[in-house]
């Protein structure tokens, strides 16, 4: 089955890559932050399926699940971090959430 | 006889070290026995070998021994070693001698004081470190025993050390010494350069090979400008009234009979040396000469009684080093011995009078003592003729041989001849004034206060009196260690001058013939003319002494400038505070405000501003906020993965 | 052949259908205002990966990612997200700031970047395709992978789920509740 190359693929793995990046940098509330978070996840995902297709290896698939279930897990880190920081009263606002500055 | 200088040289140490370590175990009299008995056993050991000496011949009396190797250097070796000839043995006879009496004397006057132990392993370290001196096989040996010796003038003089001015007398004292060591380390240095050794027969045999008229001359004055420091001649001169600040013995044994003619020993040791280097003698010889006579003006005009009798050993070690520069060895070392003695005494006698006056020393109070006080009165009165050179006590023979012999050095020495004689009158002036206003008359109202009351219990209790010592009570006018020791001095003061009659009877010249040879012998006319003038000049100063405060028939001249002028030691203490300390205070304090605080404290307290400041700054990149983490590590990233690509 | 290019045809409008609903909703995550929508967002782009990966042959992973990311994971978020109320921030009020500014910059520069370096250094290996046999992608490679070649792996995977868990309980316990106030903060 013939169809876009690799090189497809990757462009569009780096674009959510990017586009990740551009939500963390971006938006204030952890929860989109987060969100974010698992765009780039899956960004790298898509590169990683992309070549093992590429080499024919089963070994890229391996490793993105692998990558799924961390991030699976740092999910749920995160979210209990942010449950917490809400039943304090706290502003869900990572610009003011900034007690450790030197 | 080895071993006897081994032995008269070591047991002071070891009486020293023994007392130190000992500490509170040792009473304070036990103290003071021991280190009597050490500088006992060093008197006898001196004379053993004196004896084991006599019987070798003439030409064989020099015997080095090296206890081991101190100082190796490539060729150059010093040992730790000592030489056994007359002319040593005749200073550890009197170092021993003399030092023998003072200690024994110190039991009684520094009885009932604190710190009595401290007192006699000083002076049992000064004994050796005399006997070092003068026993010493090299003259590296020589140096260790005078830096010795001024460590423990330091320490002695100060020995009241809550007393500000005995601390600063003491520090001067240091200071002044220094120079001198300063100056003969220099001569040392040049002596190795030339010769590659110190030991005394190496060097002297070469003398003459050493080098040209300059070297010699430098090392002459080199060792010159020692000797005039330790012996408080002009111009280092003014460090000696200041050490009377020490207890009495202190004075009697150091600054009298022993250390300060350590110059004089110096000079007649190295004399080959010397005589490379004549002008170097002949200064030596002038500056004694100057400071015999300005020595003799101060003491005129001084109202305590120990700095006259200061200002009169300084003159006569003029008379010593008068002697040396001239050439008649033998002479000067006579005089140094009979000084010993007659010095000595008139020290430890007005000890006596400070004891029995519990501690006054200004002369002014005193008055009539002759009475109450008839023992002292003699020993002073001894004491007193002696240095003047009255016949037959024994200043007498050693002075008028020194200003004899100077007659035979052509027109300097018939110079300095007059200046031994005006030398001659003052000093019959200056003594006999002390012992007129101290002894006779009637007794002034502070003596009948502390004397004649019954008992000394009238002095305050406990207090620091004029020199530090407490008072107590005793029969007499002292404790029998005191008058003893006073006595046997007052016998050799008598007929120590018996020794050698210029002329007639020689056995002292004889006795340092190989060692000393003397560049100048008076014939026998000279020697009766000098001899019955110096008496005759002698006895006018006694008598207008005797008119001027014996019997007060007149008045003393007022002449107020010369007054002034003697009252200031001839303002020398005033040129040498602008000459050198002002300059070095000032020094001081520019560098301190100059360089030190903007560049030494200023670069620290720079440095650890700086330090803060880049923390804090940097701390200011410390946020925490995430997304300026993010966005760091995004852009970093970004320029990291450039690098990356353009450098691949 | 043309069976052929006819099957080619049909990857392709897959692919790009596929791929722009991928950047669609990754932009539509990180510009909607209300967290829900993010969300659910999100879940599309997952989809749209799935098919992504069914054209590269993985097809447990694209089903493993529907179940366990899209199921699970975002099921999680959205019970965050109801739990917690809409309270978010507006990214593009405002007007363009320092920092977004700066923030679009370096995104876009390292999206450049990366396409530069792909397209100047891999030009010659990226051009062939391995061949692949029927059993690429199929579970019984995945796990004999798993459970041979990266064992070490499968085994750590399985320590960090634990202890995930064990935090997201910790985290999530009543005992330390003590309400801070914005001084305290």
């Amino acid at each position: 089955m013939k169809g876009p190359d690799v090189m497809w693929y990757l462009a569009v793995a780096a674009f959510l890559f990017c586009t990740g990046a551009l939500g963390v940098l971006i938006r204030r509330s952890p929860l989109i932050v987060l969100l974010s978070l698992e765009i780039m996840l899956n960004g790298a995902n898509l590169a990683l399926i992309a070549f093992s297709r590429h080499h024919g290896q089963g070994d890229g698939q391996i490793f993105a699940l692998t990558v799924m279930a961390v991030a699976a897990s740092e999910v749920v880190v995160g979210l209990g971090l942010i449950v917490a920081i809400a039943r304090r009263r706290l502003d869900l606002d990572v610009d003011k959430l900034s007690t450790l500055r030197g | 006889m080895i071993a006897a200088a081994w032995i008269c040289l070591l047991t002071p140490l070891g009486a020293a070290l023994l007392i130190t370590l000992a500490g509170n175990r040792l009473s304070r009299r036990g103290a003071g026995y021991l280190a009597t008995l050490s500088v006992a056993v060093s008197f006898v050991a001196a004379v053993v070998t004196f004896a084991a000496l006599l019987g070798d011949s003439p030409e064989h009396r020099s015997h080095p021994s090296t206890l081991w190797s101190w100082l190796t250097a490539g060729p150059l070796d010093f040992g730790l070693r000592i030489l056994v000839d007359p002319l040593s043995v005749m200073m550890m006879l009197v170092v021993s001698g003399v030092g023998m009496l003072i200690v024994a004397y110190s039991i009684g006057y520094m009885d009932g004081d604190d710190e009595e132990r401290r007192y006699f392993a000083y002076m049992a370290i000064f004994v050796f470190s005399m006997l070092l001196l003068v026993q010493g096989g090299n003259l590296l040996m020589l140096l260790v025993g005078w830096g010795l010796v001024g460590l423990s003038s330091y320490l002695l003089i100060g020995f009241w050390h809550q007393r500000p001015s005995a601390v600063a007398a003491a520090k001067k004292a240091f200071v002044m010494n220094a120079i001198g060591d300063a100056t003969m380390a220099l001569s040392l240095f040049l002596i190795i350069q030339r010769t590659g050794t110190l030991n005394f027969e190496a060097v002297f045999a070469q003398a003459d090979s050493i080098g040209g008229p300059w070297a010699m001359n430098l090392i002459a004055l080199g060792l010159l400008g020692g000797a005039v420091a330790k012996s408080a001649q002009l111009p280092l001169h003014t460090w000696l009234p200041d050490a009377m600040e020490g207890p009495t013995p202190v004075s009697a044994l150091i600054h009298a009979a022993t250390m300060v003619t350590a110059g004089v020993y110096l000079i007649v040791r190295t004399a080959p040396l010397f005589e490379q280097a004549p002008r170097v003698l002949e200064l030596a010889a002038g500056l004694g000469a100057i400071t015999l006579v300005l020595a003799g003006l101060i003491a005129l005009v001084q109202t305590d009684i120990k700095r006259v009798i200061a200002y009169s050993t300084m003159s006569q070690i003029g008379y010593m080093f008068l002697a040396a520069g001239l050439g008649a060895y033998a002479n000067a070392m006579f005089h140094l011995m009979t000084h010993a003695f007659f010095k000595a005494l008139l020290f430890m006698a007005a000890g006596l009078v400070i004891h029995a006056l519990a501690g006054e020393q200004d002369i002014r109070k005193m008055g009539g003592l002759r009475s109450l006080m008839p023992f002292t009165f003699a020993g002073f009165l001894i004491g007193s003729l002696s240095l003047a050179g009255i016949p037959p006590f024994s200043g007498f023979f050693s002075k008028d041989a020194i200003l004899a012999s100077a007659l035979d050095h052509g027109w300097y020495g018939q110079l300095l001849w007059v200046a031994g004689m005006a030398g001659a009158f003052l000093t019959g002036l200056y003594a006999f004034r002390l012992l007129f206003v101290v002894f006779w008359g009637e007794p002034s109202p502070f003596v009948r206060e502390h004397l004649m009351t019954g008992s000394h219990a009238h002095a305050p209790e406990g207090h620091l009196s004029h020199d530090g010592h407490a008072t107590h009570e005793h029969a007499g006018e002292g404790p029998f260690s005191m008058t003893s020791t006073v006595g046997v001095l007052m016998v050799l003061a008598a007929i120590g001058g018996f020794l050698q009659f210029a002329g007639v009877w020689t056995p002292l010249s004889d006795w340092l013939e190989p060692v000393a040879r003397p560049l100048v012998e008076a014939s026998g006319t000279q020697e009766a003319v000098s001899s019955v003038l110096a008496v005759l000049l002698g006895l006018a100063g006694i008598g207008i002494a005797w008119l001027l405060y014996g019997a007060r028939s007149s008045e003393v001249p007022r002449v107020p400038w010369a007054q002034r002028l003697f009252e200031r030691k001839f303002y020398f203490d005033e040129l040498y505070d602008a000459a050198f300390y002002r300059p070095a205070v000032f020094l001081a304090k520019a560098l301190e405000r100059w360089i030190e605080r903007p560049l030494v404290f200023g670069s620290v307290r720079e440095l650890s501003q700086g330090v803060r400041w880049l923390g804090l700054d940097t701390s200011r990149l410390q946020t925490g906020l995430v997304r300026t983490y993010a966005f760091a590590i995004a852009a970093s990233l970004a320029v990291v993965t450039v690098v990356f690509v353009a450098v691949r | 052949m043309i069976l052929a290019s006819a099957a080619n045809v049909l990857v392709w409008t897959v692919w790009v259908v596929a791929a722009f609903a991928c950047l669609g909703t990754g932009i539509a995550v990180i510009s909607f205002t209300n967290p829900f929508y993010s969300a659910l967002s999100l879940i599309g782009n997952l989809a749209s990966l799935a098919v992504l990966y069914l054209l590269l042959s993985a097809e447990f992973v694209a089903a493993a990612q529907v179940l366990v990311y899209a199921g699970a994971v975002m099921v999680m978020f959205l019970f965050v997200i109801a739990y917690l109320g809409g309270r978010a921030d507006a990214p593009w009020a405002g007007g363009p700031s320092w920092q977004a500014l700066g923030a679009v910059a370096a995104s876009a520069a390292l999206f450049v970047e990366v396409i530069v370096v792909i397209g100047l250094k891999t030009s010659g290996r990226l051009a062939h395709q391995a061949e692949i046999d029927s059993s690429f992608g199929r579970p019984y490679e995945i796990g004999r992978l798993f459970l041979t070649d990266h064992l070490l792996a499968f085994e750590i995977t399985s320590i960090v789920l634990l202890v995930a868990a064990v935090g997201g309980v910790i985290l999530g316990s009543h005992s330390r509740e003590a309400p801070m106030t914005e001084a305290e903060q």
